[in-house]
């Protein structure tokens, strides 16, 4: 790895008043590779985690939970409130990567990590890398986006990132020393915004927190993960789901996917269909089969959309039994 | 050594047929009794070094660090096809640490593959190696790399093998792109007369895809130089081969290069050859006076040392209605990567069933990628995902049972040479088999289950030479305080050598296995031995311990009988003493023998007897799979796999156990997930590291039950051993993919069978 | 279902940039100037490292980029961690950090600062096995060993989070470690035994 200097942070604000050529490090599982890989040449590496305040986990009845980004997936599957009221998180903890990359890595780390693929982490000047040409168009694609593409096709790396929005969870940035909160929604962006960054931190910005409200009575929620390897292994797609039914109907719901997008993605037409919908298998089914339907697959990951909607058509039918 | 004789002897190793005259014992040694009546042979033991295994102190060549080591580094070209104008190594040189820079530039011509150097100016795949630098540290050397300047001509590339045999290809040698430039082909019967005869016919094509050995521990070297002698610590499979190519390249005798390999991370055939690193670092360390250690990274692994070569083949075979197979052809290429290897895949195809009619034509090609290397059986495992996919969908076309056509179909000699096998119990591996995975719970019609969770059963058989052969020796050190030190030209991959070599000894000379030490895989040492690859170890090396034991056991009646001036033949070896047949009271212990005549160590030889002539040694063996398929994501999961082998006799069940389990649990990552992607558009490897290339996890592994249908082979040698390694991965895929044919309905007819091509495969079908 | 033909355009950003091939993207990244270390530019980085490393207190100055299995190999030469990947993506140099598995390859050193460090040599007793390392002798739970003393680790974590875990608990514990010889069936077997024998 390259040489480079380590300042623990002392504080939020001189951490976010680094220089450009210094970054910010989390639990870094994911920076490490960077450097190692040589995407990241930084001179400085300031580490957060001196920052003890980030670490906490909080719930308030009523509020909330709030997540310190500093927590580790491993502290956040563990913590007792987040089992007992938020489940659908720890099921999402339990897919990251490992265990011992789970003992390190952090929340705030897996919602800003740097996606996988396979030319942006290889030897490709790509768009994400401030070249002229995404790699995956007419090359190697399989597990590249379907809808939200263009110019470049990454997919996002994070199954946190795919709950959260389910339960519609907020950020809170520090940013030019004061503390701004953005809903988990307005956080991630696609390239079309711009290709060389997931999401609208500015250097120097920080995710300090993570606010989860709570989720609503009745509601149910799940996360889906389809990976190719049983363990250890990035979404191929994933679902994240928040239902409300109320017998017959659906009274409310989000869902969310991964790993088909550039973000996480919210099928706004499939969304607004929700409220409403009857619960039988077969309206369920249909409602299943409009997901998507603006994707615009490449040569060799049209089986991404069937794949969302068979896990879709199954997870809408589990949640709507009692 | 004892009387020997120079005779003609076969021997297969990996995929080649080497006919040798071999200096073998003239007396055999009576074939042991089945395992039930042996002591410590066949037995549950463990491996004698699990100790420095699980405590860490088991020093790998990763591990090894002289005093005043230097570290190496390969620079390696980025381009898949090119032509090198200029190298500038000044600002690497000028660098603080860096040591010395070789390049093509400052070093002998070194002759390597075909028509290439060790550094060639001609870059034929990514990943090639262009310079080495020696530093004080790694991270200087690696530093060091980026500062070397190149100017290359880059030149059209392929690295697709079906578009490498065309004439508009770019040439990646000068004499086209066919490795050696006709196709391999063989002929038995009348192909078009069989097809004529036949009632049913089925003409598909299967491709496979290129997978990669990824041992754990890299490829390294450590070289040391004392004067005119150098020492090389090597991770290989092969130190005799490792030492013969180590001296060629720098023209020193062989007796002036050790190679040394205790304990190894693993090779899988990546490591049977001499690399061009161990080279590297040997140049290096002679530049800088220094020892120097070499160590390729993940990266490098994944682009350099080796690979299964793909596979795209066009089956068709006939049937008459009652299952007689009638002809079968087989038109395959496969890529060799950029330099010669072997991508042949026929020989399953060839020989594994009866049939009169046999056509066989295939390619070997050249493209711009590494270069393949013999792993864990070349071209059997391909070739049997193949053919066993096809005869699934022959015998489901004449309505029969995929199982009763294979045992319609049995060969009872080989059907290449025409000649009779050693031992051949594929019958009692078939109904044992069938009957431990429950074979009549199977669909009778494919795909006919319902639900999101389909199952089904499928089976794959299993052909491997495996016999081994001469020349192999041993050394057998007997010290006077009866204790044992065993020296064998192998190499330990993981295999379980030490411990069988151990308990071998142990046997003859019924002395307990804490007394005995082996020591493999030093060429200043051990006696030569064969590499350790084509499953050839145990057979090969098992017998010629056998026999240094036994000759140790006679030398030391000679002794006791001129000690205690007895007759020999009144005399009986048990547990280190000889005693009268005749007056049990004249007794004496080995030790009192030695004292007597003066000697503190006795010392045998053996060797491995040739192998019986006229004759053809195989493994058998079937495998048998009950998966699951989830039919909304295409995800198959393998959920018990049945091994029912014929290897001879077993050594040790604990460790045959355990290679079963990775030979089963590769070919799941064979069958469903491994995979080396490039990228068309660049000539460039994507999968570099071990998460784009997806190894089997824990999680993926299903509930595996072995069975060994065979005793002893009394033919082949006298512990009657046949090898395990390759045998336990060939038929594993093939299984999988009849497993999820009979439970789908739908043949997946490319590996790996990734949910995206099921889940496509299935949509398309309903 | 179709994939639609997508404008090459939408993935071109520039369109006057460049082709899609080798040509572009293939080069030797040159160093940039400032990247090129003056003399003495590691001992300028050195930084301090307080941590117990197997019950012994150490410190040392390292280099900041120092990784944890660098650090545990090359400085104190406890050669027992393996490296093979490099990325966390295997689990071969897995260690105990506060009795919690981590990848010590993927880590900074110096983020181990005032922490308890357990490697393979730190759970013998002298020249004695203990438990979990008997199992896996026991149990043939390896075969070529380079990837065993991670799943020795891996396997001692879970044991340290719960002395008693179920079969599942284990084979999630241990879905960080890959054993390329696959002798997994035997790997569980003797982590199963190793937690059978926990009091």
């Amino acid at each position: 790895m390259k040489n480079f200097k380590y300042i623990p942070a002392e504080s939020l604000e001189k951490a976010s008043q680094k220089k450009d050529d210094s970054v910010l490090m989390a639990g870094g599982t994911d920076l490490l590779g960077m450097i190692k890989d040589d995407l990241l040449t930084p001179e400085t590496v300031i580490n957060l985690k001196s920052l003890k305040e980030l670490k906490n986990i909080r719930y308030n009845a009523g509020k909330g939970l709030e997540i310190g980004a500093l927590a580790t997936i491993t502290e956040l599957a563990e913590n007792s409130d987040v089992q007992k009221r938020f489940p659908v998180l720890v099921q999402t903890c339990k897919e990251i990567a490992s265990p011992q990359l789970r003992n390190v890595g952090t929340v705030g780390g897996n919602l800003c990590q740097r996606p996988r693929c396979w030319y942006y982490r290889g030897e490709f000047n790509c768009l994400r890398k401030g070249g002229d040409t995404c790699f995956a168009v007419d090359g190697e694609n399989k597990f590249h986006c379907v809808v939200g593409g263009g110019p470049c096709y990454i997919v996002h790396p994070s199954d946190l990132a795919v709950s959260l929005l389910a339960l519609d969870a907020s950020l809170e940035i520090f940013s030019n020393g004061k503390l701004k909160t953005v809903p988990i929604d307005d956080f991630f962006i696609l390239p079309e915004q711009n290709e060389t960054k997931e999401n609208i931190l500015e250097p120097g910005e920080i995710v300090t927190k993570i606010i989860v409200p709570e989720i609503p009575a009745g509601s149910k929620c799940a996360f889906i993960k389809f990976k190719e390897r049983a363990s250890w292994d990035f979404a191929v797609v994933s679902l994240g789901i928040l239902l409300n039914t109320n017998g017959s109907t659906i009274k409310n719901g989000r869902i969310v996917f991964g790993g088909v997008a550039p973000r996480p993605w919210i099928d706004t037409a499939l969304n607004t269909k929700l409220t409403g919908a009857a619960t039988d298998e077969k309206n369920l089914k249909s409602l299943a089969d409009s997901a998507l339907l603006e994707a615009e697959p490449m040569s060799k990951n049209d089986y991404k959309i069937i794949l969302v909607r068979n896990l879709l058509k199954q997870a809408l039918i589990d949640l709507s039994k009692n | 050594m004892a009387n020997t004789k120079f005779i003609k002897s076969e021997f297969f190793f990996e995929e080649d047929v080497r006919e040798s005259v071999a200096e073998v014992p003239v007396d055999k040694h009576q074939p042991w009794p089945e395992n039930e009546k042996l002591k410590v042979v066949g037995k549950e033991i463990p491996r004698i070094d699990g100790y420095d295994k699980t405590s860490g102190t088991a020093l790998y060549t990763f591990d090894i660090n002289l005093p005043h080591m230097a570290h190496a580094k390969i620079l390696r070209s980025v381009w898949p096809h090119a032509r090198i104008k200029s190298i500038d190594t000044t600002q690497a040189e000028n660098l603080p640490g860096v040591l010395a820079v070789i390049t093509h530039k400052n070093i002998p011509e070194i002759k390597w593959f075909e028509d290439s150097f060790l550094f060639d100016t001609k870059i034929r795949y990514e990943g090639e190696e262009i310079a080495g630098i020696a530093a004080e540290t790694e991270e200087i050397a690696e530093k060091a790399l980026k500062l070397i300047k190149i100017e290359v001509e880059e030149l059209d590339f392929t690295v697709d093998p079906g578009q490498a045999m065309k004439e508009t290809a770019p040439k990646i040698h000068e004499g086209g792109n066919i490795v050696g430039g006709n196709p391999f082909t063989y002929e038995r019967g009348n192909f078009e007369e069989g097809i004529k005869n036949a009632d049913a016919i089925i003409e598909e094509t299967y491709s496979t895809q290129v997978v990669v050995h990824n041992p754990t521990e890299p490829h390294c070297s450590v070289a040391n130089w004392d004067g005119d002698k150098l020492t090389v610590w090597d991770s290989t499979q092969a130190i005799f081969t490792v030492r013969g190519v180590v001296s060629r390249a720098l023209n020193i005798p062989e007796n002036n290069v050790r190679v040394i390999k205790k304990y190894m991370g693993g090779g899988f055939g990546s490591k049977l050859a001499g690399g061009k690193y161990t080279v590297i670092a040997a140049l290096l360390a002679k530049k800088t006076g220094r020892p120097v250690r070499l160590t390729l990274d993940r990266r490098e692994m994944n682009l350099a040392v080796g690979n299964r070569p793909d596979s795209v083949q066009s089956l068709k075979l006939g049937a008459k209605k009652d299952g007689t197979l009638t002809a079968m052809s087989h038109y395959a290429y496969g890529s060799s990567g950029a330099y010669q290897s072997g991508a042949g895949c026929s020989w399953p195809f060839r020989t594994v069933y009866q049939c009169p009619n046999v056509k066989v034509e295939e390619y070997t090609v050249y493209i711009n990628a590494g270069p393949g290397r013999p792993f864990r059986a070349p071209g059997h495992v391909q070739g049997t995902f193949a053919m066993d996919s096809a005869i699934d969908l022959l015998a489901g076309r004449i309505n029969m049972d995929p199982l009763e056509f294979r045992l319609k179909n049995y060969a009872e000699k080989d059907q290449v040479y025409n000649i009779p096998y050693t031992s051949k119990k594929l019958r009692e591996a078939y109904e044992a088999g069938a009957k431990a995975i429950g074979w009549e719970k199977r669909n009778k019609q494919p795909g006919v289950g319902t639900g999101r969770y389909k199952t089904g059963i499928g089976m794959g058989t299993q052909i491997w030479w495996g016999g081994g052969g001469p020349p192999a020796y041993v050394t057998l050190k007997l010290n006077r305080d009866y204790s044992v030190e065993v020296l064998a030209g192998s190499q330990d991959l993981g295999t379980g050598t030490y411990t069988f070599v151990a308990q071998v000894a142990s046997e003859v000379l019924e002395i307990p296995m804490e007394r005995i030490s082996v020591i493999l895989g030093d060429t200043g040492v051990v006696p030569y031995g064969p590499p350790s690859g084509g499953s050839v170890t145990s057979p090969s090396i098992s017998p010629a311990v056998r026999d240094a034991a036994e000759q140790m056991k006679q030398k030391l009646m000679k002794a006791a009988a001129a000690v205690l001036s007895l007759k020999e033949n009144d005399l009986v070896y048990k547990n280190g003493t000889v005693s009268s047949k005749s007056d049990p009271s004249k007794s004496i212990f080995l030790s009192d023998i030695m004292g007597k005549i003066n000697e503190p160590v006795l010392v045998t030889t053996g060797a491995r007897e040739a192998n019986p002539e006229g004759y053809m040694i195989q493994t058998f063996g079937a495998q048998f799979a009950d998966v699951e398929v989830d039919t909304l994501t295409g995800k198959v999961r393998v959920k018990k796999i049945v091994a029912a082998h014929d290897i001879g006799r077993v050594l040790n069940r604990t460790l045959l156990e355990n290679q079963f389990h990775g030979g089963i649990i590769q070919g799941i990552g064979f069958a469903l997930m491994e995979e080396r992607i490039i990228d068309g558009n660049t000539g460039k490897v994507l999968t570099t590291n071990l998460h784009d290339y997806k190894l089997p996890l824990i999680t993926d592994m299903p509930e595996i039950e072995v069975i060994i249908v065979s005793e002893g082979d009394p033919m082949i040698s006298n512990t009657g051993v046949k090898g395990i390694g390759e045998p336990a991965h060939i038929p594993t895929a093939a299984a999988i993919a009849n497993a999820i044919f009979n439970a789908t309905g739908v043949q997946i007819k490319s590996t790996p069978m990734t949910p995206d091509k099921v889940l496509m495969a299935l949509s398309q079908n309903s | 279902m179709k994939s639609k033909d997508i404008s090459r355009r939408k993935f071109i950003k520039n369109l006057g940039g460049g082709v899609i091939g080798a040509g572009v993207v293939l080069s030797h990244k040159p160093l940039k100037a400032e990247d090129q270390p003056a003399k003495d530019e590691n001992k300028q980085n050195l930084a301090r490292l307080n941590l117990t490393v197997n019950g012994k207190k150490v410190s040392l100055d390292i280099e900041p980029q120092t990784t944890l299995a660098q650090m545990l190999r090359e400085k104190l030469k406890l050669t027992g961690t393996k490296v093979v990947c490099n990325h966390g993506e295997c689990g071969a140099c897995t260690v105990l950090l506060d009795g919690r598995p981590v990848y010590s390859c993927h880590m900074l050193a110096l983020d181990a600062e005032g922490k308890e460090v357990i490697t393979i040599e730190g759970l013998m007793e002298g020249e004695k096995l203990q438990p979990i390392q008997e199992a896996f002798v026991k149990h043939d739970g390896l075969q070529c060993g380079f990837c065993t003393p991670g799943q020795i680790m891996a396997a001692q974590g879970i044991l340290n989070k719960n002395p008693r875990p179920d079969r599942l608990e284990i084979m999630e514990g241990m879905s960080g470690n890959i054993c390329r010889c696959a002798a997994y069936p035997k790997i569980l077997e003797s982590a199963i035994a190793a937690a059978e024998k926990a009091e």
